[in-house]
């Protein structure tokens, strides 16, 4: 492999950080960057509690979290019991899960593409699910959340497919320009078909409009009870490439001399994506800012090792999710500012900064 | 005076002391676009609630006298004009952004202007502010600031191409957010009202709008012809090109603030009509096989598919008019994606390990 | 071991008869006080350079020394931290870029392509600071272009897209652009990367050439520190952000200095072909660690018999 000498050393000369490490080889440094990455793990840990606690505690009726501590823990048949075991917690576990699989998705998604700016929304995936809603809500009478999971899973899968088999037609197979490029274009061709439908069907219009935001409102176990099953085959599937991804970042030719299928990586990430997109967009809508920008803050604080890189996604994401939908729930007492609004108002300048902090690299 | 012709594919025309070099292959697209163009016009102000015929709609456009002039002249005209105007600027500002982006997914929504656009339009209609008179201006201003906003915040002793898109992009979604905000607040009318004008339309536009859209054009035209030679080096990788003495910080700058004018304005007068700059400049590019994007055909390509999105979404379901908007996309993205499909572009994957953007 | 030092000796001004011990005495281009570093991590300390006039200077060094560092800010494509480059004396950083491209051309390490552009519209590309954009082609660019692909043998391929080329190939047709920029001086940042060792010579061959057709100065990165000193009129020795020695490579080359910059232990001897020095390794590690023994005599006594 002829680019593998010159490639290390232009990193040691450009890329700053990890440069020190590589020319020292040192214990040292090594150490103090697993160190770094545990610390930051850890406070993502706590940060995920913090944010389950409050999504438990907080709302149009606030419970001390003390009292929540105790529900949990005993039971009790109070008003407070109630709220919180029936709704509280089932919302709080939708978004934990909605959370993860979106910043997985994204993560995995910007991997395959090397592209920074991938994520299921632009390339066509949670638009697939839109269109499946749609076509429940104007075509098939269906009008329930737990009832829409399904048509949205089925879009999704059809975008997806779509998306691939165009990228991968063709000389070179799905390389990381041709899924972009045809990801916008099956996006902007799903786009035109809802807005199709939604402006010859005016009432599915009002309906959908509330769908479309993202809001983990109203979600209940039952939701939690359809897509657990997606999310853990996601999970597996994503990890499962993890190594192959970070083979993948340093170009594909490189990927090949290190042994990895290129072409199997890419096939098995994007349908762990799919799979986690579906699920997640599914149970709370298109939820539109956790995908994009959840990889790039993990990576922030992370770094580039897709075997940190991922746990740290699915952790930041519900994190994200979660304060977003309490303070929804805050803002505007009694109404709620649907947690799809909240996430991009909420995390923009955590993005912005870790940008403007750090060289970004895809 | 002896043929001077180079590089490959190049042809030279000089006059005087200048000399500019056209691609062939682009020259020609230029030639075939601008035919297809004019087919589409025609086709688009022959069909309506009543036809006429062809002959008559081309005497109309010639300045000849014809029974329909009042018709095609005075009621179909001026609107197919805001939406050949409204194309052809987004198709420019698409390729700028996605030039000074190196993104291919780049596009004036992604840096803000269309969201920046949105946000202050339908603040205004759910605040009471309906008047057509207004309301263009507020959202060429939204998007103008947006996209300023954008850039002061990327910029940190330069414009890494990353960072700009990264920013934009979050900004754009927070934008967004808070677009949707006003939606989910405002009654029911005001949201389908605001649904409209966000899918783009170019129902009920004409000379009002085509009016201020034409200066602007204008007044955009001389940084639009620079623009194409300035993209030639943009499209280097920054060493190379600031090796080759191009003032990299500059030249961004100006090519950026021509995209966002152009697609602000062109937002202004006929809604987000967003796919067509994402897509007009890479199907431009990849017909004409060229190293940058090619800003003429770029610009018929976006008039082009606006025209006939805009005829389509008059007859496809009339009497119900569908915004044009939805159909650029209908008609633009199964062209891309055939392209995609068809153009064997395995080549892009071999660049070599550091150029990953 | 002469004019070996570890500090360099030149002061704050470059005055041209200490700053490099070589036959030409002017020097257009120099770094003065030279501090360069990638956000906060210091790559390259208060360096003193003048790269002499129409001489090939080389600089060589092990990995992450700041060679490369150091040409990319004689090329301006990096801001020093502190101190400054000078091109006819003038600070670089005040010096118009369009103006600089005209006297200094320079091929980055890895340059990329823009997607399916041809070779000949890539080379052409090099003519860039001598165009406007109502001057996009003249009859000088058009010789410019036409000689600088005959001298790097990338005539037949002009049609051909860049991406589709070998390493080899695209190497020599970035090398072309480079030079159809007709610049006094270029610099190249280890310009024989991704090349076979035949190509390797013809690209230095082709160096050697321009250097002593047209007077051009030339100031490149080599990984190899044979070729170095092969072709160098002026070699600089760099470790950890400072300049360790430069000269003329028969002066300054022999085992000390490479045992000081590489920390490699090695026998020099005067090349059967050119008589310039010639570095030869030391047995590899693992046969001392297999048992045996190292004539240790050779190894460690520095200078060769030349």
């Amino acid at each position: 492999m002829p680019a593998a000498v010159p490639t290390t050393s232009q990193d040691g000369a450009r890329s700053g950080g990890g440069g020190s490490a590589a020319g020292g080889a040192g214990h040292t440094p090594r150490r103090a960057v697993l160190a770094r990455r545990l610390a930051w793990v850890l406070a993502a840990l706590g940060a995920l509690a913090l944010a389950a606690l409050l999504s438990l505690a907080l709302g149009s009726r606030s419970i001390a979290p003390a009292e929540v501590w105790h529900i949990l823990l005993h039971g009790g048949d109070s008003n407070a019991a109630e709220v919180i075991r029936t709704m509280r917690v089932p919302r709080t576990l939708v978004g934990v899960m909605v959370g993860a699989a979106l910043g997985l998705a994204g993560t995995v998604m910007q991997g395959i593409t090397r592209n920074p700016i991938a994520e299921p929304g632009i390339l066509g995936i949670s638009q697939g699910a839109s269109v499946g809603v749609v076509c429940a809500i104007a075509f098939a009478g269906v009008h329930s959340l737990s009832g829409y999971v399904w048509f949205a899973f089925a879009g999704t899968g059809i975008a997806a497919v779509a998306v691939y088999a165009i990228a991968a037609r063709g000389r070179g197979g799905a390389t990381p320009v041709k899924l972009a490029l045809s990801g916008a274009a099956i996006n902007a061709l799903l786009v035109a078909v809802v807005s199709g439908i939604l402006t010859t069907q005016a009432a599915a219009m009002d309906e959908f409009r509330f769908w479309q935001v993202g809001s983990l409102s109203d979600r209940d176990a039952e939701i939690a009870a359809q897509i657990w099953p997606f999310l853990l085959v996601g999970l597996v599937l994503v990890f499962a490439v993890a190594r192959g991804l970070d083979a993948l970042a340093l170009g594909e030719d490189v990927a090949k001399g290190l042994g990895q299928s290129v072409a199997t990586v890419r096939l098995v990430g994007g349908l762990g994506a799919t799979v986690l997109t579906g699920a997640g967009v599914a149970a709370a809508g298109p939820i539109a800012f956790v995908g994009l920008a959840v990889p790039h803050i993990a990576r922030a604080l992370v770094g580039g090792d897709h075997r940190w890189l991922l746990p740290m996604a699915a952790l930041l994401g519900p994190v994200v999710l979660l304060v977003s939908d309490v303070v929804g729930r805050l803002v505007m007492r009694p109404g709620e500012v649907p947690a799809g609004v909240m996430t991009a108002l909420i995390g923009v300048p955590f993005l912005v900064a870790l940008v403007r902090r750090r060289g970004v690299a895809a | 005076m002896s043929t001077v012709t180079r590089p490959a594919g190049y042809a030279l025309a000089r006059r005087g002391r200048g000399s500019w070099l056209v691609h062939k292959r682009a020259a020609g697209t230029v030639v075939v676009l601008a035919l297809a163009l004019f087919a589409a016009v025609v086709a688009n102000l022959t069909l309506g609630e009543s036809t006429v015929s062809p002959t008559e709609v081309v005497k109309v456009l010639f300045g000849q006298p014809s029974p329909d002039e009042l018709v095609v002249g005075t009621l179909r005209m001026p609107r197919l004009v805001v939406g050949l105007m409204a194309g052809a600027a987004l198709g420019v500002a698409g390729a700028l952004i996605q030039t000074v982006a190196r993104n291919p997914l780049a596009s004036p929504e992604i840096i803000g202007v269309t969201h920046g656009a949105s946000a202050l339009t339908v603040g205004a209609m759910t605040f009471g502010v309906t008047s057509y008179a207004a309301l263009p201006y507020l959202s060429v201003t939204g998007g103008l600031v947006a996209a300023a906003l954008v850039y002061l915040f990327a910029w940190r002793g330069g414009l890494h191409a990353t960072r700009f898109v990264l920013i934009g992009i979050g900004f754009s979604v927070a934008l967004r957010s808070v677009t949707q905000l006003f939606l989910t607040k405002g009654d029911y009318l005001v949201a389908q009202q605001a649904k409209v004008w966000m899918t783009g339309s170019l129902n009920g536009r004409g000379w009002d709008q085509a009016g201020p859209l034409a200066i602007a054009l204008v007044v955009m035209l001389p940084f639009v012809v620079w623009s194409a030679w300035a993209m030639r080096n943009v499209t280097l990788d920054d060493d190379t090109a600031t090796a080759l003495g191009v003032s990299l910080g500059r030249n961004r700058l100006l090519l950026v603030i021509t995209g966002v004018v152009l697609a602000s304005v062109a937002t202004g007068a006929a809604g987000p009509i967003d796919f067509v700059a994402l897509l007009a400049p890479q199907i431009a590019r990849r017909v004409t096989r060229t190293a940058q994007i090619p800003l003429l055909s770029s610009a018929l390509l976006g008039a082009f598919v606006v025209t006939l999105g805009d005829l389509l979404a008059r007859k496809l379901f009339a009497p119900t008019e569908l915004p044009v908007g939805v159909l650029t996309a209908a008609v633009g993205a199964p062209y891309l994606i055939w392209l995609i499909v068809r153009t064997s572009s395995g080549r892009t994957s071999r660049s070599r390990s550091g150029a990953a953007q | 071991m002469s004019t070996s030092s570890s500090t360099p000796s030149a002061g704050s001004t470059p005055s041209p008869g200490d700053a490099a011990p070589s036959t030409s005495s002017t020097s257009r281009l120099a770094a003065r006080g030279l501090t360069l570093a990638y956000e906060d991590r210091t790559v390259v300390e208060e360096l003193d350079l003048a790269v002499p006039d129409g001489e090939i200077t080389v600089v060589v060094g092990p990995n992450a020394c700041g060679k490369s560092t150091m040409l990319r800010a004689l090329g301006r494509l990096l801001k020093p931290r502190g101190g400054s480059v000078l091109l006819d004396g003038e600070e670089l950083s005040r010096i118009p870029t369009r103006t600089i491209a005209r006297s200094i051309g320079l091929l980055p390490q890895s340059p990329v392509a823009p997607e399916a552009i041809t070779v000949a519209d890539l080379v052409s590309r090099g003519r860039q600071p001598h165009q406007r954009w109502w001057q996009q082609w003249s009859e000088e660019d058009e010789r410019a272009v036409t000689d600088a692909m005959e001298r790097t043998d990338v005539t037949a391929l002009g049609d051909r897209p860049v991406d589709e080329l070998s390493g080899g190939q695209r190497q020599r047709v970035w090398i072309a652009m480079a030079l159809a920029q007709e610049t006094d001086l270029l610099l190249l940042d280890e310009p024989t990367t991704y090349l076979d060792i035949a190509h390797q010579v013809e690209v230095l061959d082709l160096v050697r050439q321009l250097n002593v057709d047209r007077g051009r100065t030339v100031v490149m990165v080599l990984h190899d520190l044979n070729q170095a000193a092969r072709y160098a009129d002026h070699l600089v020795a760099m470790k950890e952000g400072r300049l360790v020695a430069r000269g003329r490579p028969g002066e300054i080359v022999d085992a000390t200095l490479v045992r000081e910059v590489f920390g490699l232990e090695s026998v020099v001897v005067p090349c059967p072909v050119t008589g310039d020095p010639l570095v030869v390794p030391g047995p590899p590690r693992q046969s001392a660690a297999a048992g045996i023994p190292a004539p240790s005599g050779t190894l460690t006594s520095g200078k060769a018999p030349s």
